[in-house]
């Protein structure tokens, strides 16, 4: 299994505030596969992705990624991991204001050995028109675009995208959605993408729903259908 | 793959180009003077240095009473020593169209030793031609061709010199400053030479060791035994000792080298702390600009970069920009200021500069530590900074001490709440700007209060003086003039912990004096001055202990009380006591006494009256007492030569300092106004949504920060009273005399009036900035 989470607990505060929000989450998620980690506010999901992207860590249980644990790893090592294997996509974008599109993709690029050809990849996204722009100067869709951009260059094994969709509308939302789509099956990296919402469940190859910090129902979908299909 | 983030560093700071440039051109000018005073400095000392050998400077010279046989000359040759004979005169001379007097040492030409080097022009050649000193005629107008009045004699000045054993002209060796207006050197011909005749002729020999001694510990030995057989071999010879002056204490050559020596430290102590000021301008912004960039740097974070990276791309802008002024800085020092700075220094020693020496020294304290000051201070300050995980970065929480609660406030006015909140909120840049202040303050309490100081000292010597003239003969002489009063006089030097030895005037005051009348003299023990119990913490009963100049004669006197006389160092007791206490001396070692000078040479007294070897008088006795019998007279002039020369040699620098510290000053106060808009850019927008005029805004924003400005421009002037006093007590340990800090209730209200307008300056342009920010800046971080 290329992705393995194994009683996975994690609680904030401390004594009498404390809060359990992961309360020992087991779940596996294959080499290429979109995972969408469904739940809503507080059922622990963001939190998980962030276990699985090494930029938090569990109180106890373990993520392996390709039979590799994280818990085993240091700072440095856990730096190095993510800067090799892992991609992130948040709500907010987060781009670097004073550089251009296509140099805020380059900062991705920068981080790998072998990144994909950047101007193809502008191409993919819808970018290439507007490489030369500054953030302040795009749409909350492009820009998202562009942090997705910044985030697959570098050909990531798992790319973890944390409400891809949430600041946008309808439409942009499908477009973005159907962009990663598009990635997963060009690229193939595996695709864990935390939301709320339940539509999206739909073009996923796997759904984790989550509820109280506890997977409530883990499923291959066998009926997935193309992101631009989806409807809500 | 070349780093993308270093795309952004120039961006960054074009982006940010008011701060950095005003960062950039305070760091540039403030290095480029530092670099090019440490450069002239440092070429000036090895001009210095190397002047001993290149210009021959004597070892020591001599005066005898008066010409030697050569029996004498051989005997004191014998010693160890090679004599050259350079005889001087000293004559009034009279400059400009108003007459100015003035004091010239006439000296012939030098060959062998002491040689003179040549600013400009030649020789004297032919009678009625002078040289004379640079100094001098700059100090008096002076230029080639000029012609000027020696007693009743027209000379015309053929050249600009400097004498090699007068880097700086100190008419006598204990006089507190050297006076490079009043008294100077010159060169003349043989035969002009003669025709002065030999009134005022002083039989000076010049002399080498054959063997160097060592070191100085080896030089003070030798010097001290050659001394007392020059002092005895001269009276064998029926002739007097009058001046003997090794050159390690010979103020003349040894000023100048130990003062461009002393002034490197300073300089270089202030260089760091003005570039510790601006990291921790840096370290402030920086800071601000993480906090604002805190999503994009946990993404970059969670992507992979390391925080090692993430350092580098914020330490860059500060880096690159010091290292720019570093390097533009030192150009400048080399070219420009170097120029500044060795004119500064021409305008009080005359040492010959001919070239600029590249010095590894200076490079180092002016490139090298500024950098490393810079990322000492900025980067540990950012290191911890980024010290918190991705995730902290991403979520904004990264505040080291979260507070649990607000800080309760006072019950105040919902205006004045609002201003603390800000206050509390930007501690860290207050606090720079605190510290700022209080430095900025002191270099502008430095720049305004020297000159009042100067001004207060020469018109406290004048106010104080005694009479208008005081004379000190050579020996008795009755005279028939109603205002002359008798009195004694000797100088003894000070043993002191701290201080370095310096010349105390001892004076024997008549009974019922008119000119101390309201002194209450003891019957036994001394009176001192009110500065001379200031700068050795004198009171009642304190003993004061004084030595013999070219004796070990040590002299314990108790202080029976303290007068009111600033500006001299001195003790004052009855004409009786005087008498008692140096005649028992004279009595008991007659050779001793014969050394102690001219003050003391005739001390023997007449039977039945008291000695005395000088008059106070209203009236000038030039024309009473006998011209040869004139040991010295005590005029305005010699009153006012510290603050005269002082105000020479620094008063330019006064005024550049006072703007400095300005420039500074308003410096940090736009970057940190700036900054604390910057960080409330949102809420001010919010505010301006909900109502609130630019005026309020302003008046929120900008008085928080005239609160802070003003209280620390209070405690920053009672800090800098306190430090400034500590200063000159430091300043003092080099110089004779003593200064008293009293800065008047206008200066500091001056100095207030000029903080306060300058921070109101920077504010009008910070109320265009709060009249820029734009209403949607709320409406945009929905974050």
């Amino acid at each position: 299994m290329f992705l393995e989470i194994k009683e996975l607990k994690k609680s904030f505060g401390n004594d009498a505030n404390r809060v359990e929000v992961l309360k020992g989450i087991n779940c596996e998620i294959k080499k290429g596969e979109i995972c969408v980690l469904l739940g809503p506010s507080g059922s622990g999901k963001s939190t998980l992705l962030n276990i699985i992207g090494g930029i938090d860590g569990p109180d106890s249980g373990y993520v392996a990624i390709d039979g590799e644990k994280m818990a085993d790893m240091s700072e440095k090592q856990l730096t190095k991991y993510r800067r090799k294997h892992l991609g992130y996509i948040f709500q907010m974008y987060n781009l670097i204001p004073n550089l251009n599109v296509k140099e805020n993709i380059e900062v991705g690029a920068y981080l790998s050995d072998r990144p994909l050809d950047i101007d193809e990849l502008l191409k993919t996204l819808g970018l290439y028109e507007h490489r030369h722009k500054l953030p302040n100067q795009l749409s909350g869709g492009q820009q998202q675009r562009c942090s997705i951009g910044r985030a697959i260059i570098k050909n990531p094994d798992i790319l973890l995208c944390d409400e891809p969709t949430g600041a946008l509308d309808y439409h942009t939302s499908k477009e973005i959605l159907k962009l990663i789509e598009e990635v997963n099956q060009k690229y193939g990296n595996t695709v864990v993408m935390v939301t709320h919402n339940d539509a999206i469940k739909n073009m996923a190859d796997r759904v984790v729903k989550l509820r109280d910090g506890q997977i409530r129902t883990n499923y291959c979908n066998e009926k997935k259908i193309s992101a631009i299909d989806l409807d809500w | 793959m070349r780093n993308p983030l270093l795309k952004r560093i120039p961006r960054e700071i074009v982006g940010e180009f008011g701060k950095y440039l005003a960062i950039f051109l305070f760091m540039t000018v403030t290095i480029g003077f530092i670099s090019g005073f440490l450069v002239a400095s440092r070429s000036l000392q090895v001009a210095y240095d190397g002047s001993f050998e290149k210009y021959q400077i004597e070892d020591g010279h001599f005066v005898l009473e008066k010409e030697p046989s050569d029996k004498l000359l051989e005997k004191i040759e014998q010693e160890g020593v090679k004599l050259y004979e350079d005889l001087y005169l000293e004559e009034e001379t009279f400059t400009g169209e108003k007459e100015e007097r003035s004091v010239l040492r006439l000296y012939t030409e030098r060959k062998e030793i002491n040689r003179i080097f040549l600013w400009e022009g030649k020789l004297p050649e032919q009678t009625g031609e002078i040289a004379l000193d640079r100094l001098y005629m700059k100090n008096n107008h002076l230029e080639l061709g000029d012609t000027i009045k020696i007693v009743d004699r027209l000379f015309r000045i053929t050249a600009m010199a400097a004498l090699s054993d007068y880097s700086t002209t100190y008419q006598s060796n204990n006089d507190i400053m050297f006076d490079g207006t009043k008294f100077s050197v010159a060169i003349v011909t043989k035969e002009d030479f003669t025709s002065f005749g030999e009134d005022h002729l002083s039989w000076n020999y010049e002399w080498m060791y054959q063997e160097k001694p060592k070191d100085t510990e080896e030089e003070k030995e030798v010097s001290s035994d050659l001394s007392m057989e020059i002092a005895k071999a001269a009276m064998d010879d029926e002739n007097e000792l009058k001046i003997f002056l090794p050159r390690y204490i010979n103020n003349s050559i040894q000023f100048a080298g130990n003062d461009i020596g002393h002034d490197r430290p300073m300089m270089t102590v202030l260089l760091y702390i003005l570039i510790a000021i601006m990291a921790f301008v840096f370290a402030v912004t920086i800071n601000h600009t993480v906090s604002q960039e805190s999503a994009v740097i946990g993404t970059l974070r969670a992507s992979g970069y390391t925080k090692m990276e993430i350092f580098r791309h914020y330490l860059a802008p500060p880096m690159f920009v010091s290292m720019l002024a570093a390097v533009l800085g030192n150009v400048l020092g080399y070219t420009k200021f170097y120029d500044v700075a060795a004119n500064m220094y021409l305008g009080s020693y005359d040492v010959p500069l001919n070239e600029i020496i590249f010095n590894s020294e200076v490079f180092i304290k002016t490139t090298i530590v500024p950098m490393v000051i810079i990322l000492m201070v900025t980067g540990i300050s950012l290191w911890k900074k980024l010290e918190f995980s991705p995730l902290q970065f991403l979520r904004r929480d990264i505040v080291k001490r979260k507070r649990s609660k607000a800080v309760k406030l006072p019950r105040l006015k919902f205006f004045s709440r609002f201003r603390l909140r800000i206050i509390l909120q930007n501690m860290s840049g207050y606090l720079t700007l605190f510290i700022g202040i209080i430095f900025s303050s002191l270099i502008l309490m430095f720049g305004m209060v020297m000159r009042p100081l100067l001004s207060r000292y020469a018109e406290d010597a004048l106010n104080y003086k005694p009479a208008n003239y005081q004379y000190i003969l050579n020996q008795e002489q009755e005279i028939e003039e109603p205002s002359a009063e008798k009195y004694c006089v000797t100088a003894l030097k000070m043993q002191d912990d701290y201080y370095e030895e310096e010349d105390i005037n001892i004076y024997g005051i008549v009974e019922d004096s008119k000119y101390y009348s309201q002194l209450d003299l003891p019957e036994y023990g001394v009176l001192v001055t009110s500065d001379m119990a200031k700068k050795y913490h004198l009171k009642k009963g304190s003993i004061v202990n004084l030595k013999e100049e070219y004796g070990n004669e040590i002299y314990a006197f108790r202080v029976q009380g303290i007068f009111e006389y600033p500006t001299c160092l001195g003790l004052f007791m009855s004409q009786e006591y005087f008498c008692d206490v140096f005649q028992k001396e004279i009595e008991k070692n007659d050779d001793v006494m014969k050394r102690l000078g001219r003050m003391l040479t005739d001390f023997s007294g007449t039977e039945g009256e008291l000695y005395y070897n000088g008059y106070f008088s209203e009236n000038d006795l030039s024309g009473i007492l006998r011209e040869d019998n004139i040991a010295s007279v005590i005029t305005d002039d010699d009153l006012t030569k510290l603050s005269r020369q002082m105000d020479i040699s620094m008063g330019e620098m006064f005024g550049m300092v006072g703007v400095f510290a300005l420039v500074l000053f308003a410096l940090l106060i736009y970057l940190l106004t700036k900054l604390i808009l910057e960080k409330n850019t949102n809420s001010i927008s919010m505010v301006k949504i909900l109502g609130y005029t630019n005026g309020e805004i302003g008046s929120l924003y900008l008085v928080s920060s005239i609160w802070v400005v003003i209280l620390s421009a209070i405690i920053a002037l009672i800090f800098n009273t306190w430090f400034f006093s500590l200063v000159l007590i430091i300043f003092m340990k080099g110089y004779g005399g003593w200064f008293n800090l009293i800065i008047g209730w206008e200066l500091y209200l001056e100095m207030f009036v000029m903080m306060v307008g300058t921070y109101l300056l920077v504010a009008l342009t910070q109320m265009l900035r709060i009249k820029k920010i734009p209403m949607e800046e709320a409406l945009k971080n929905v974050e």
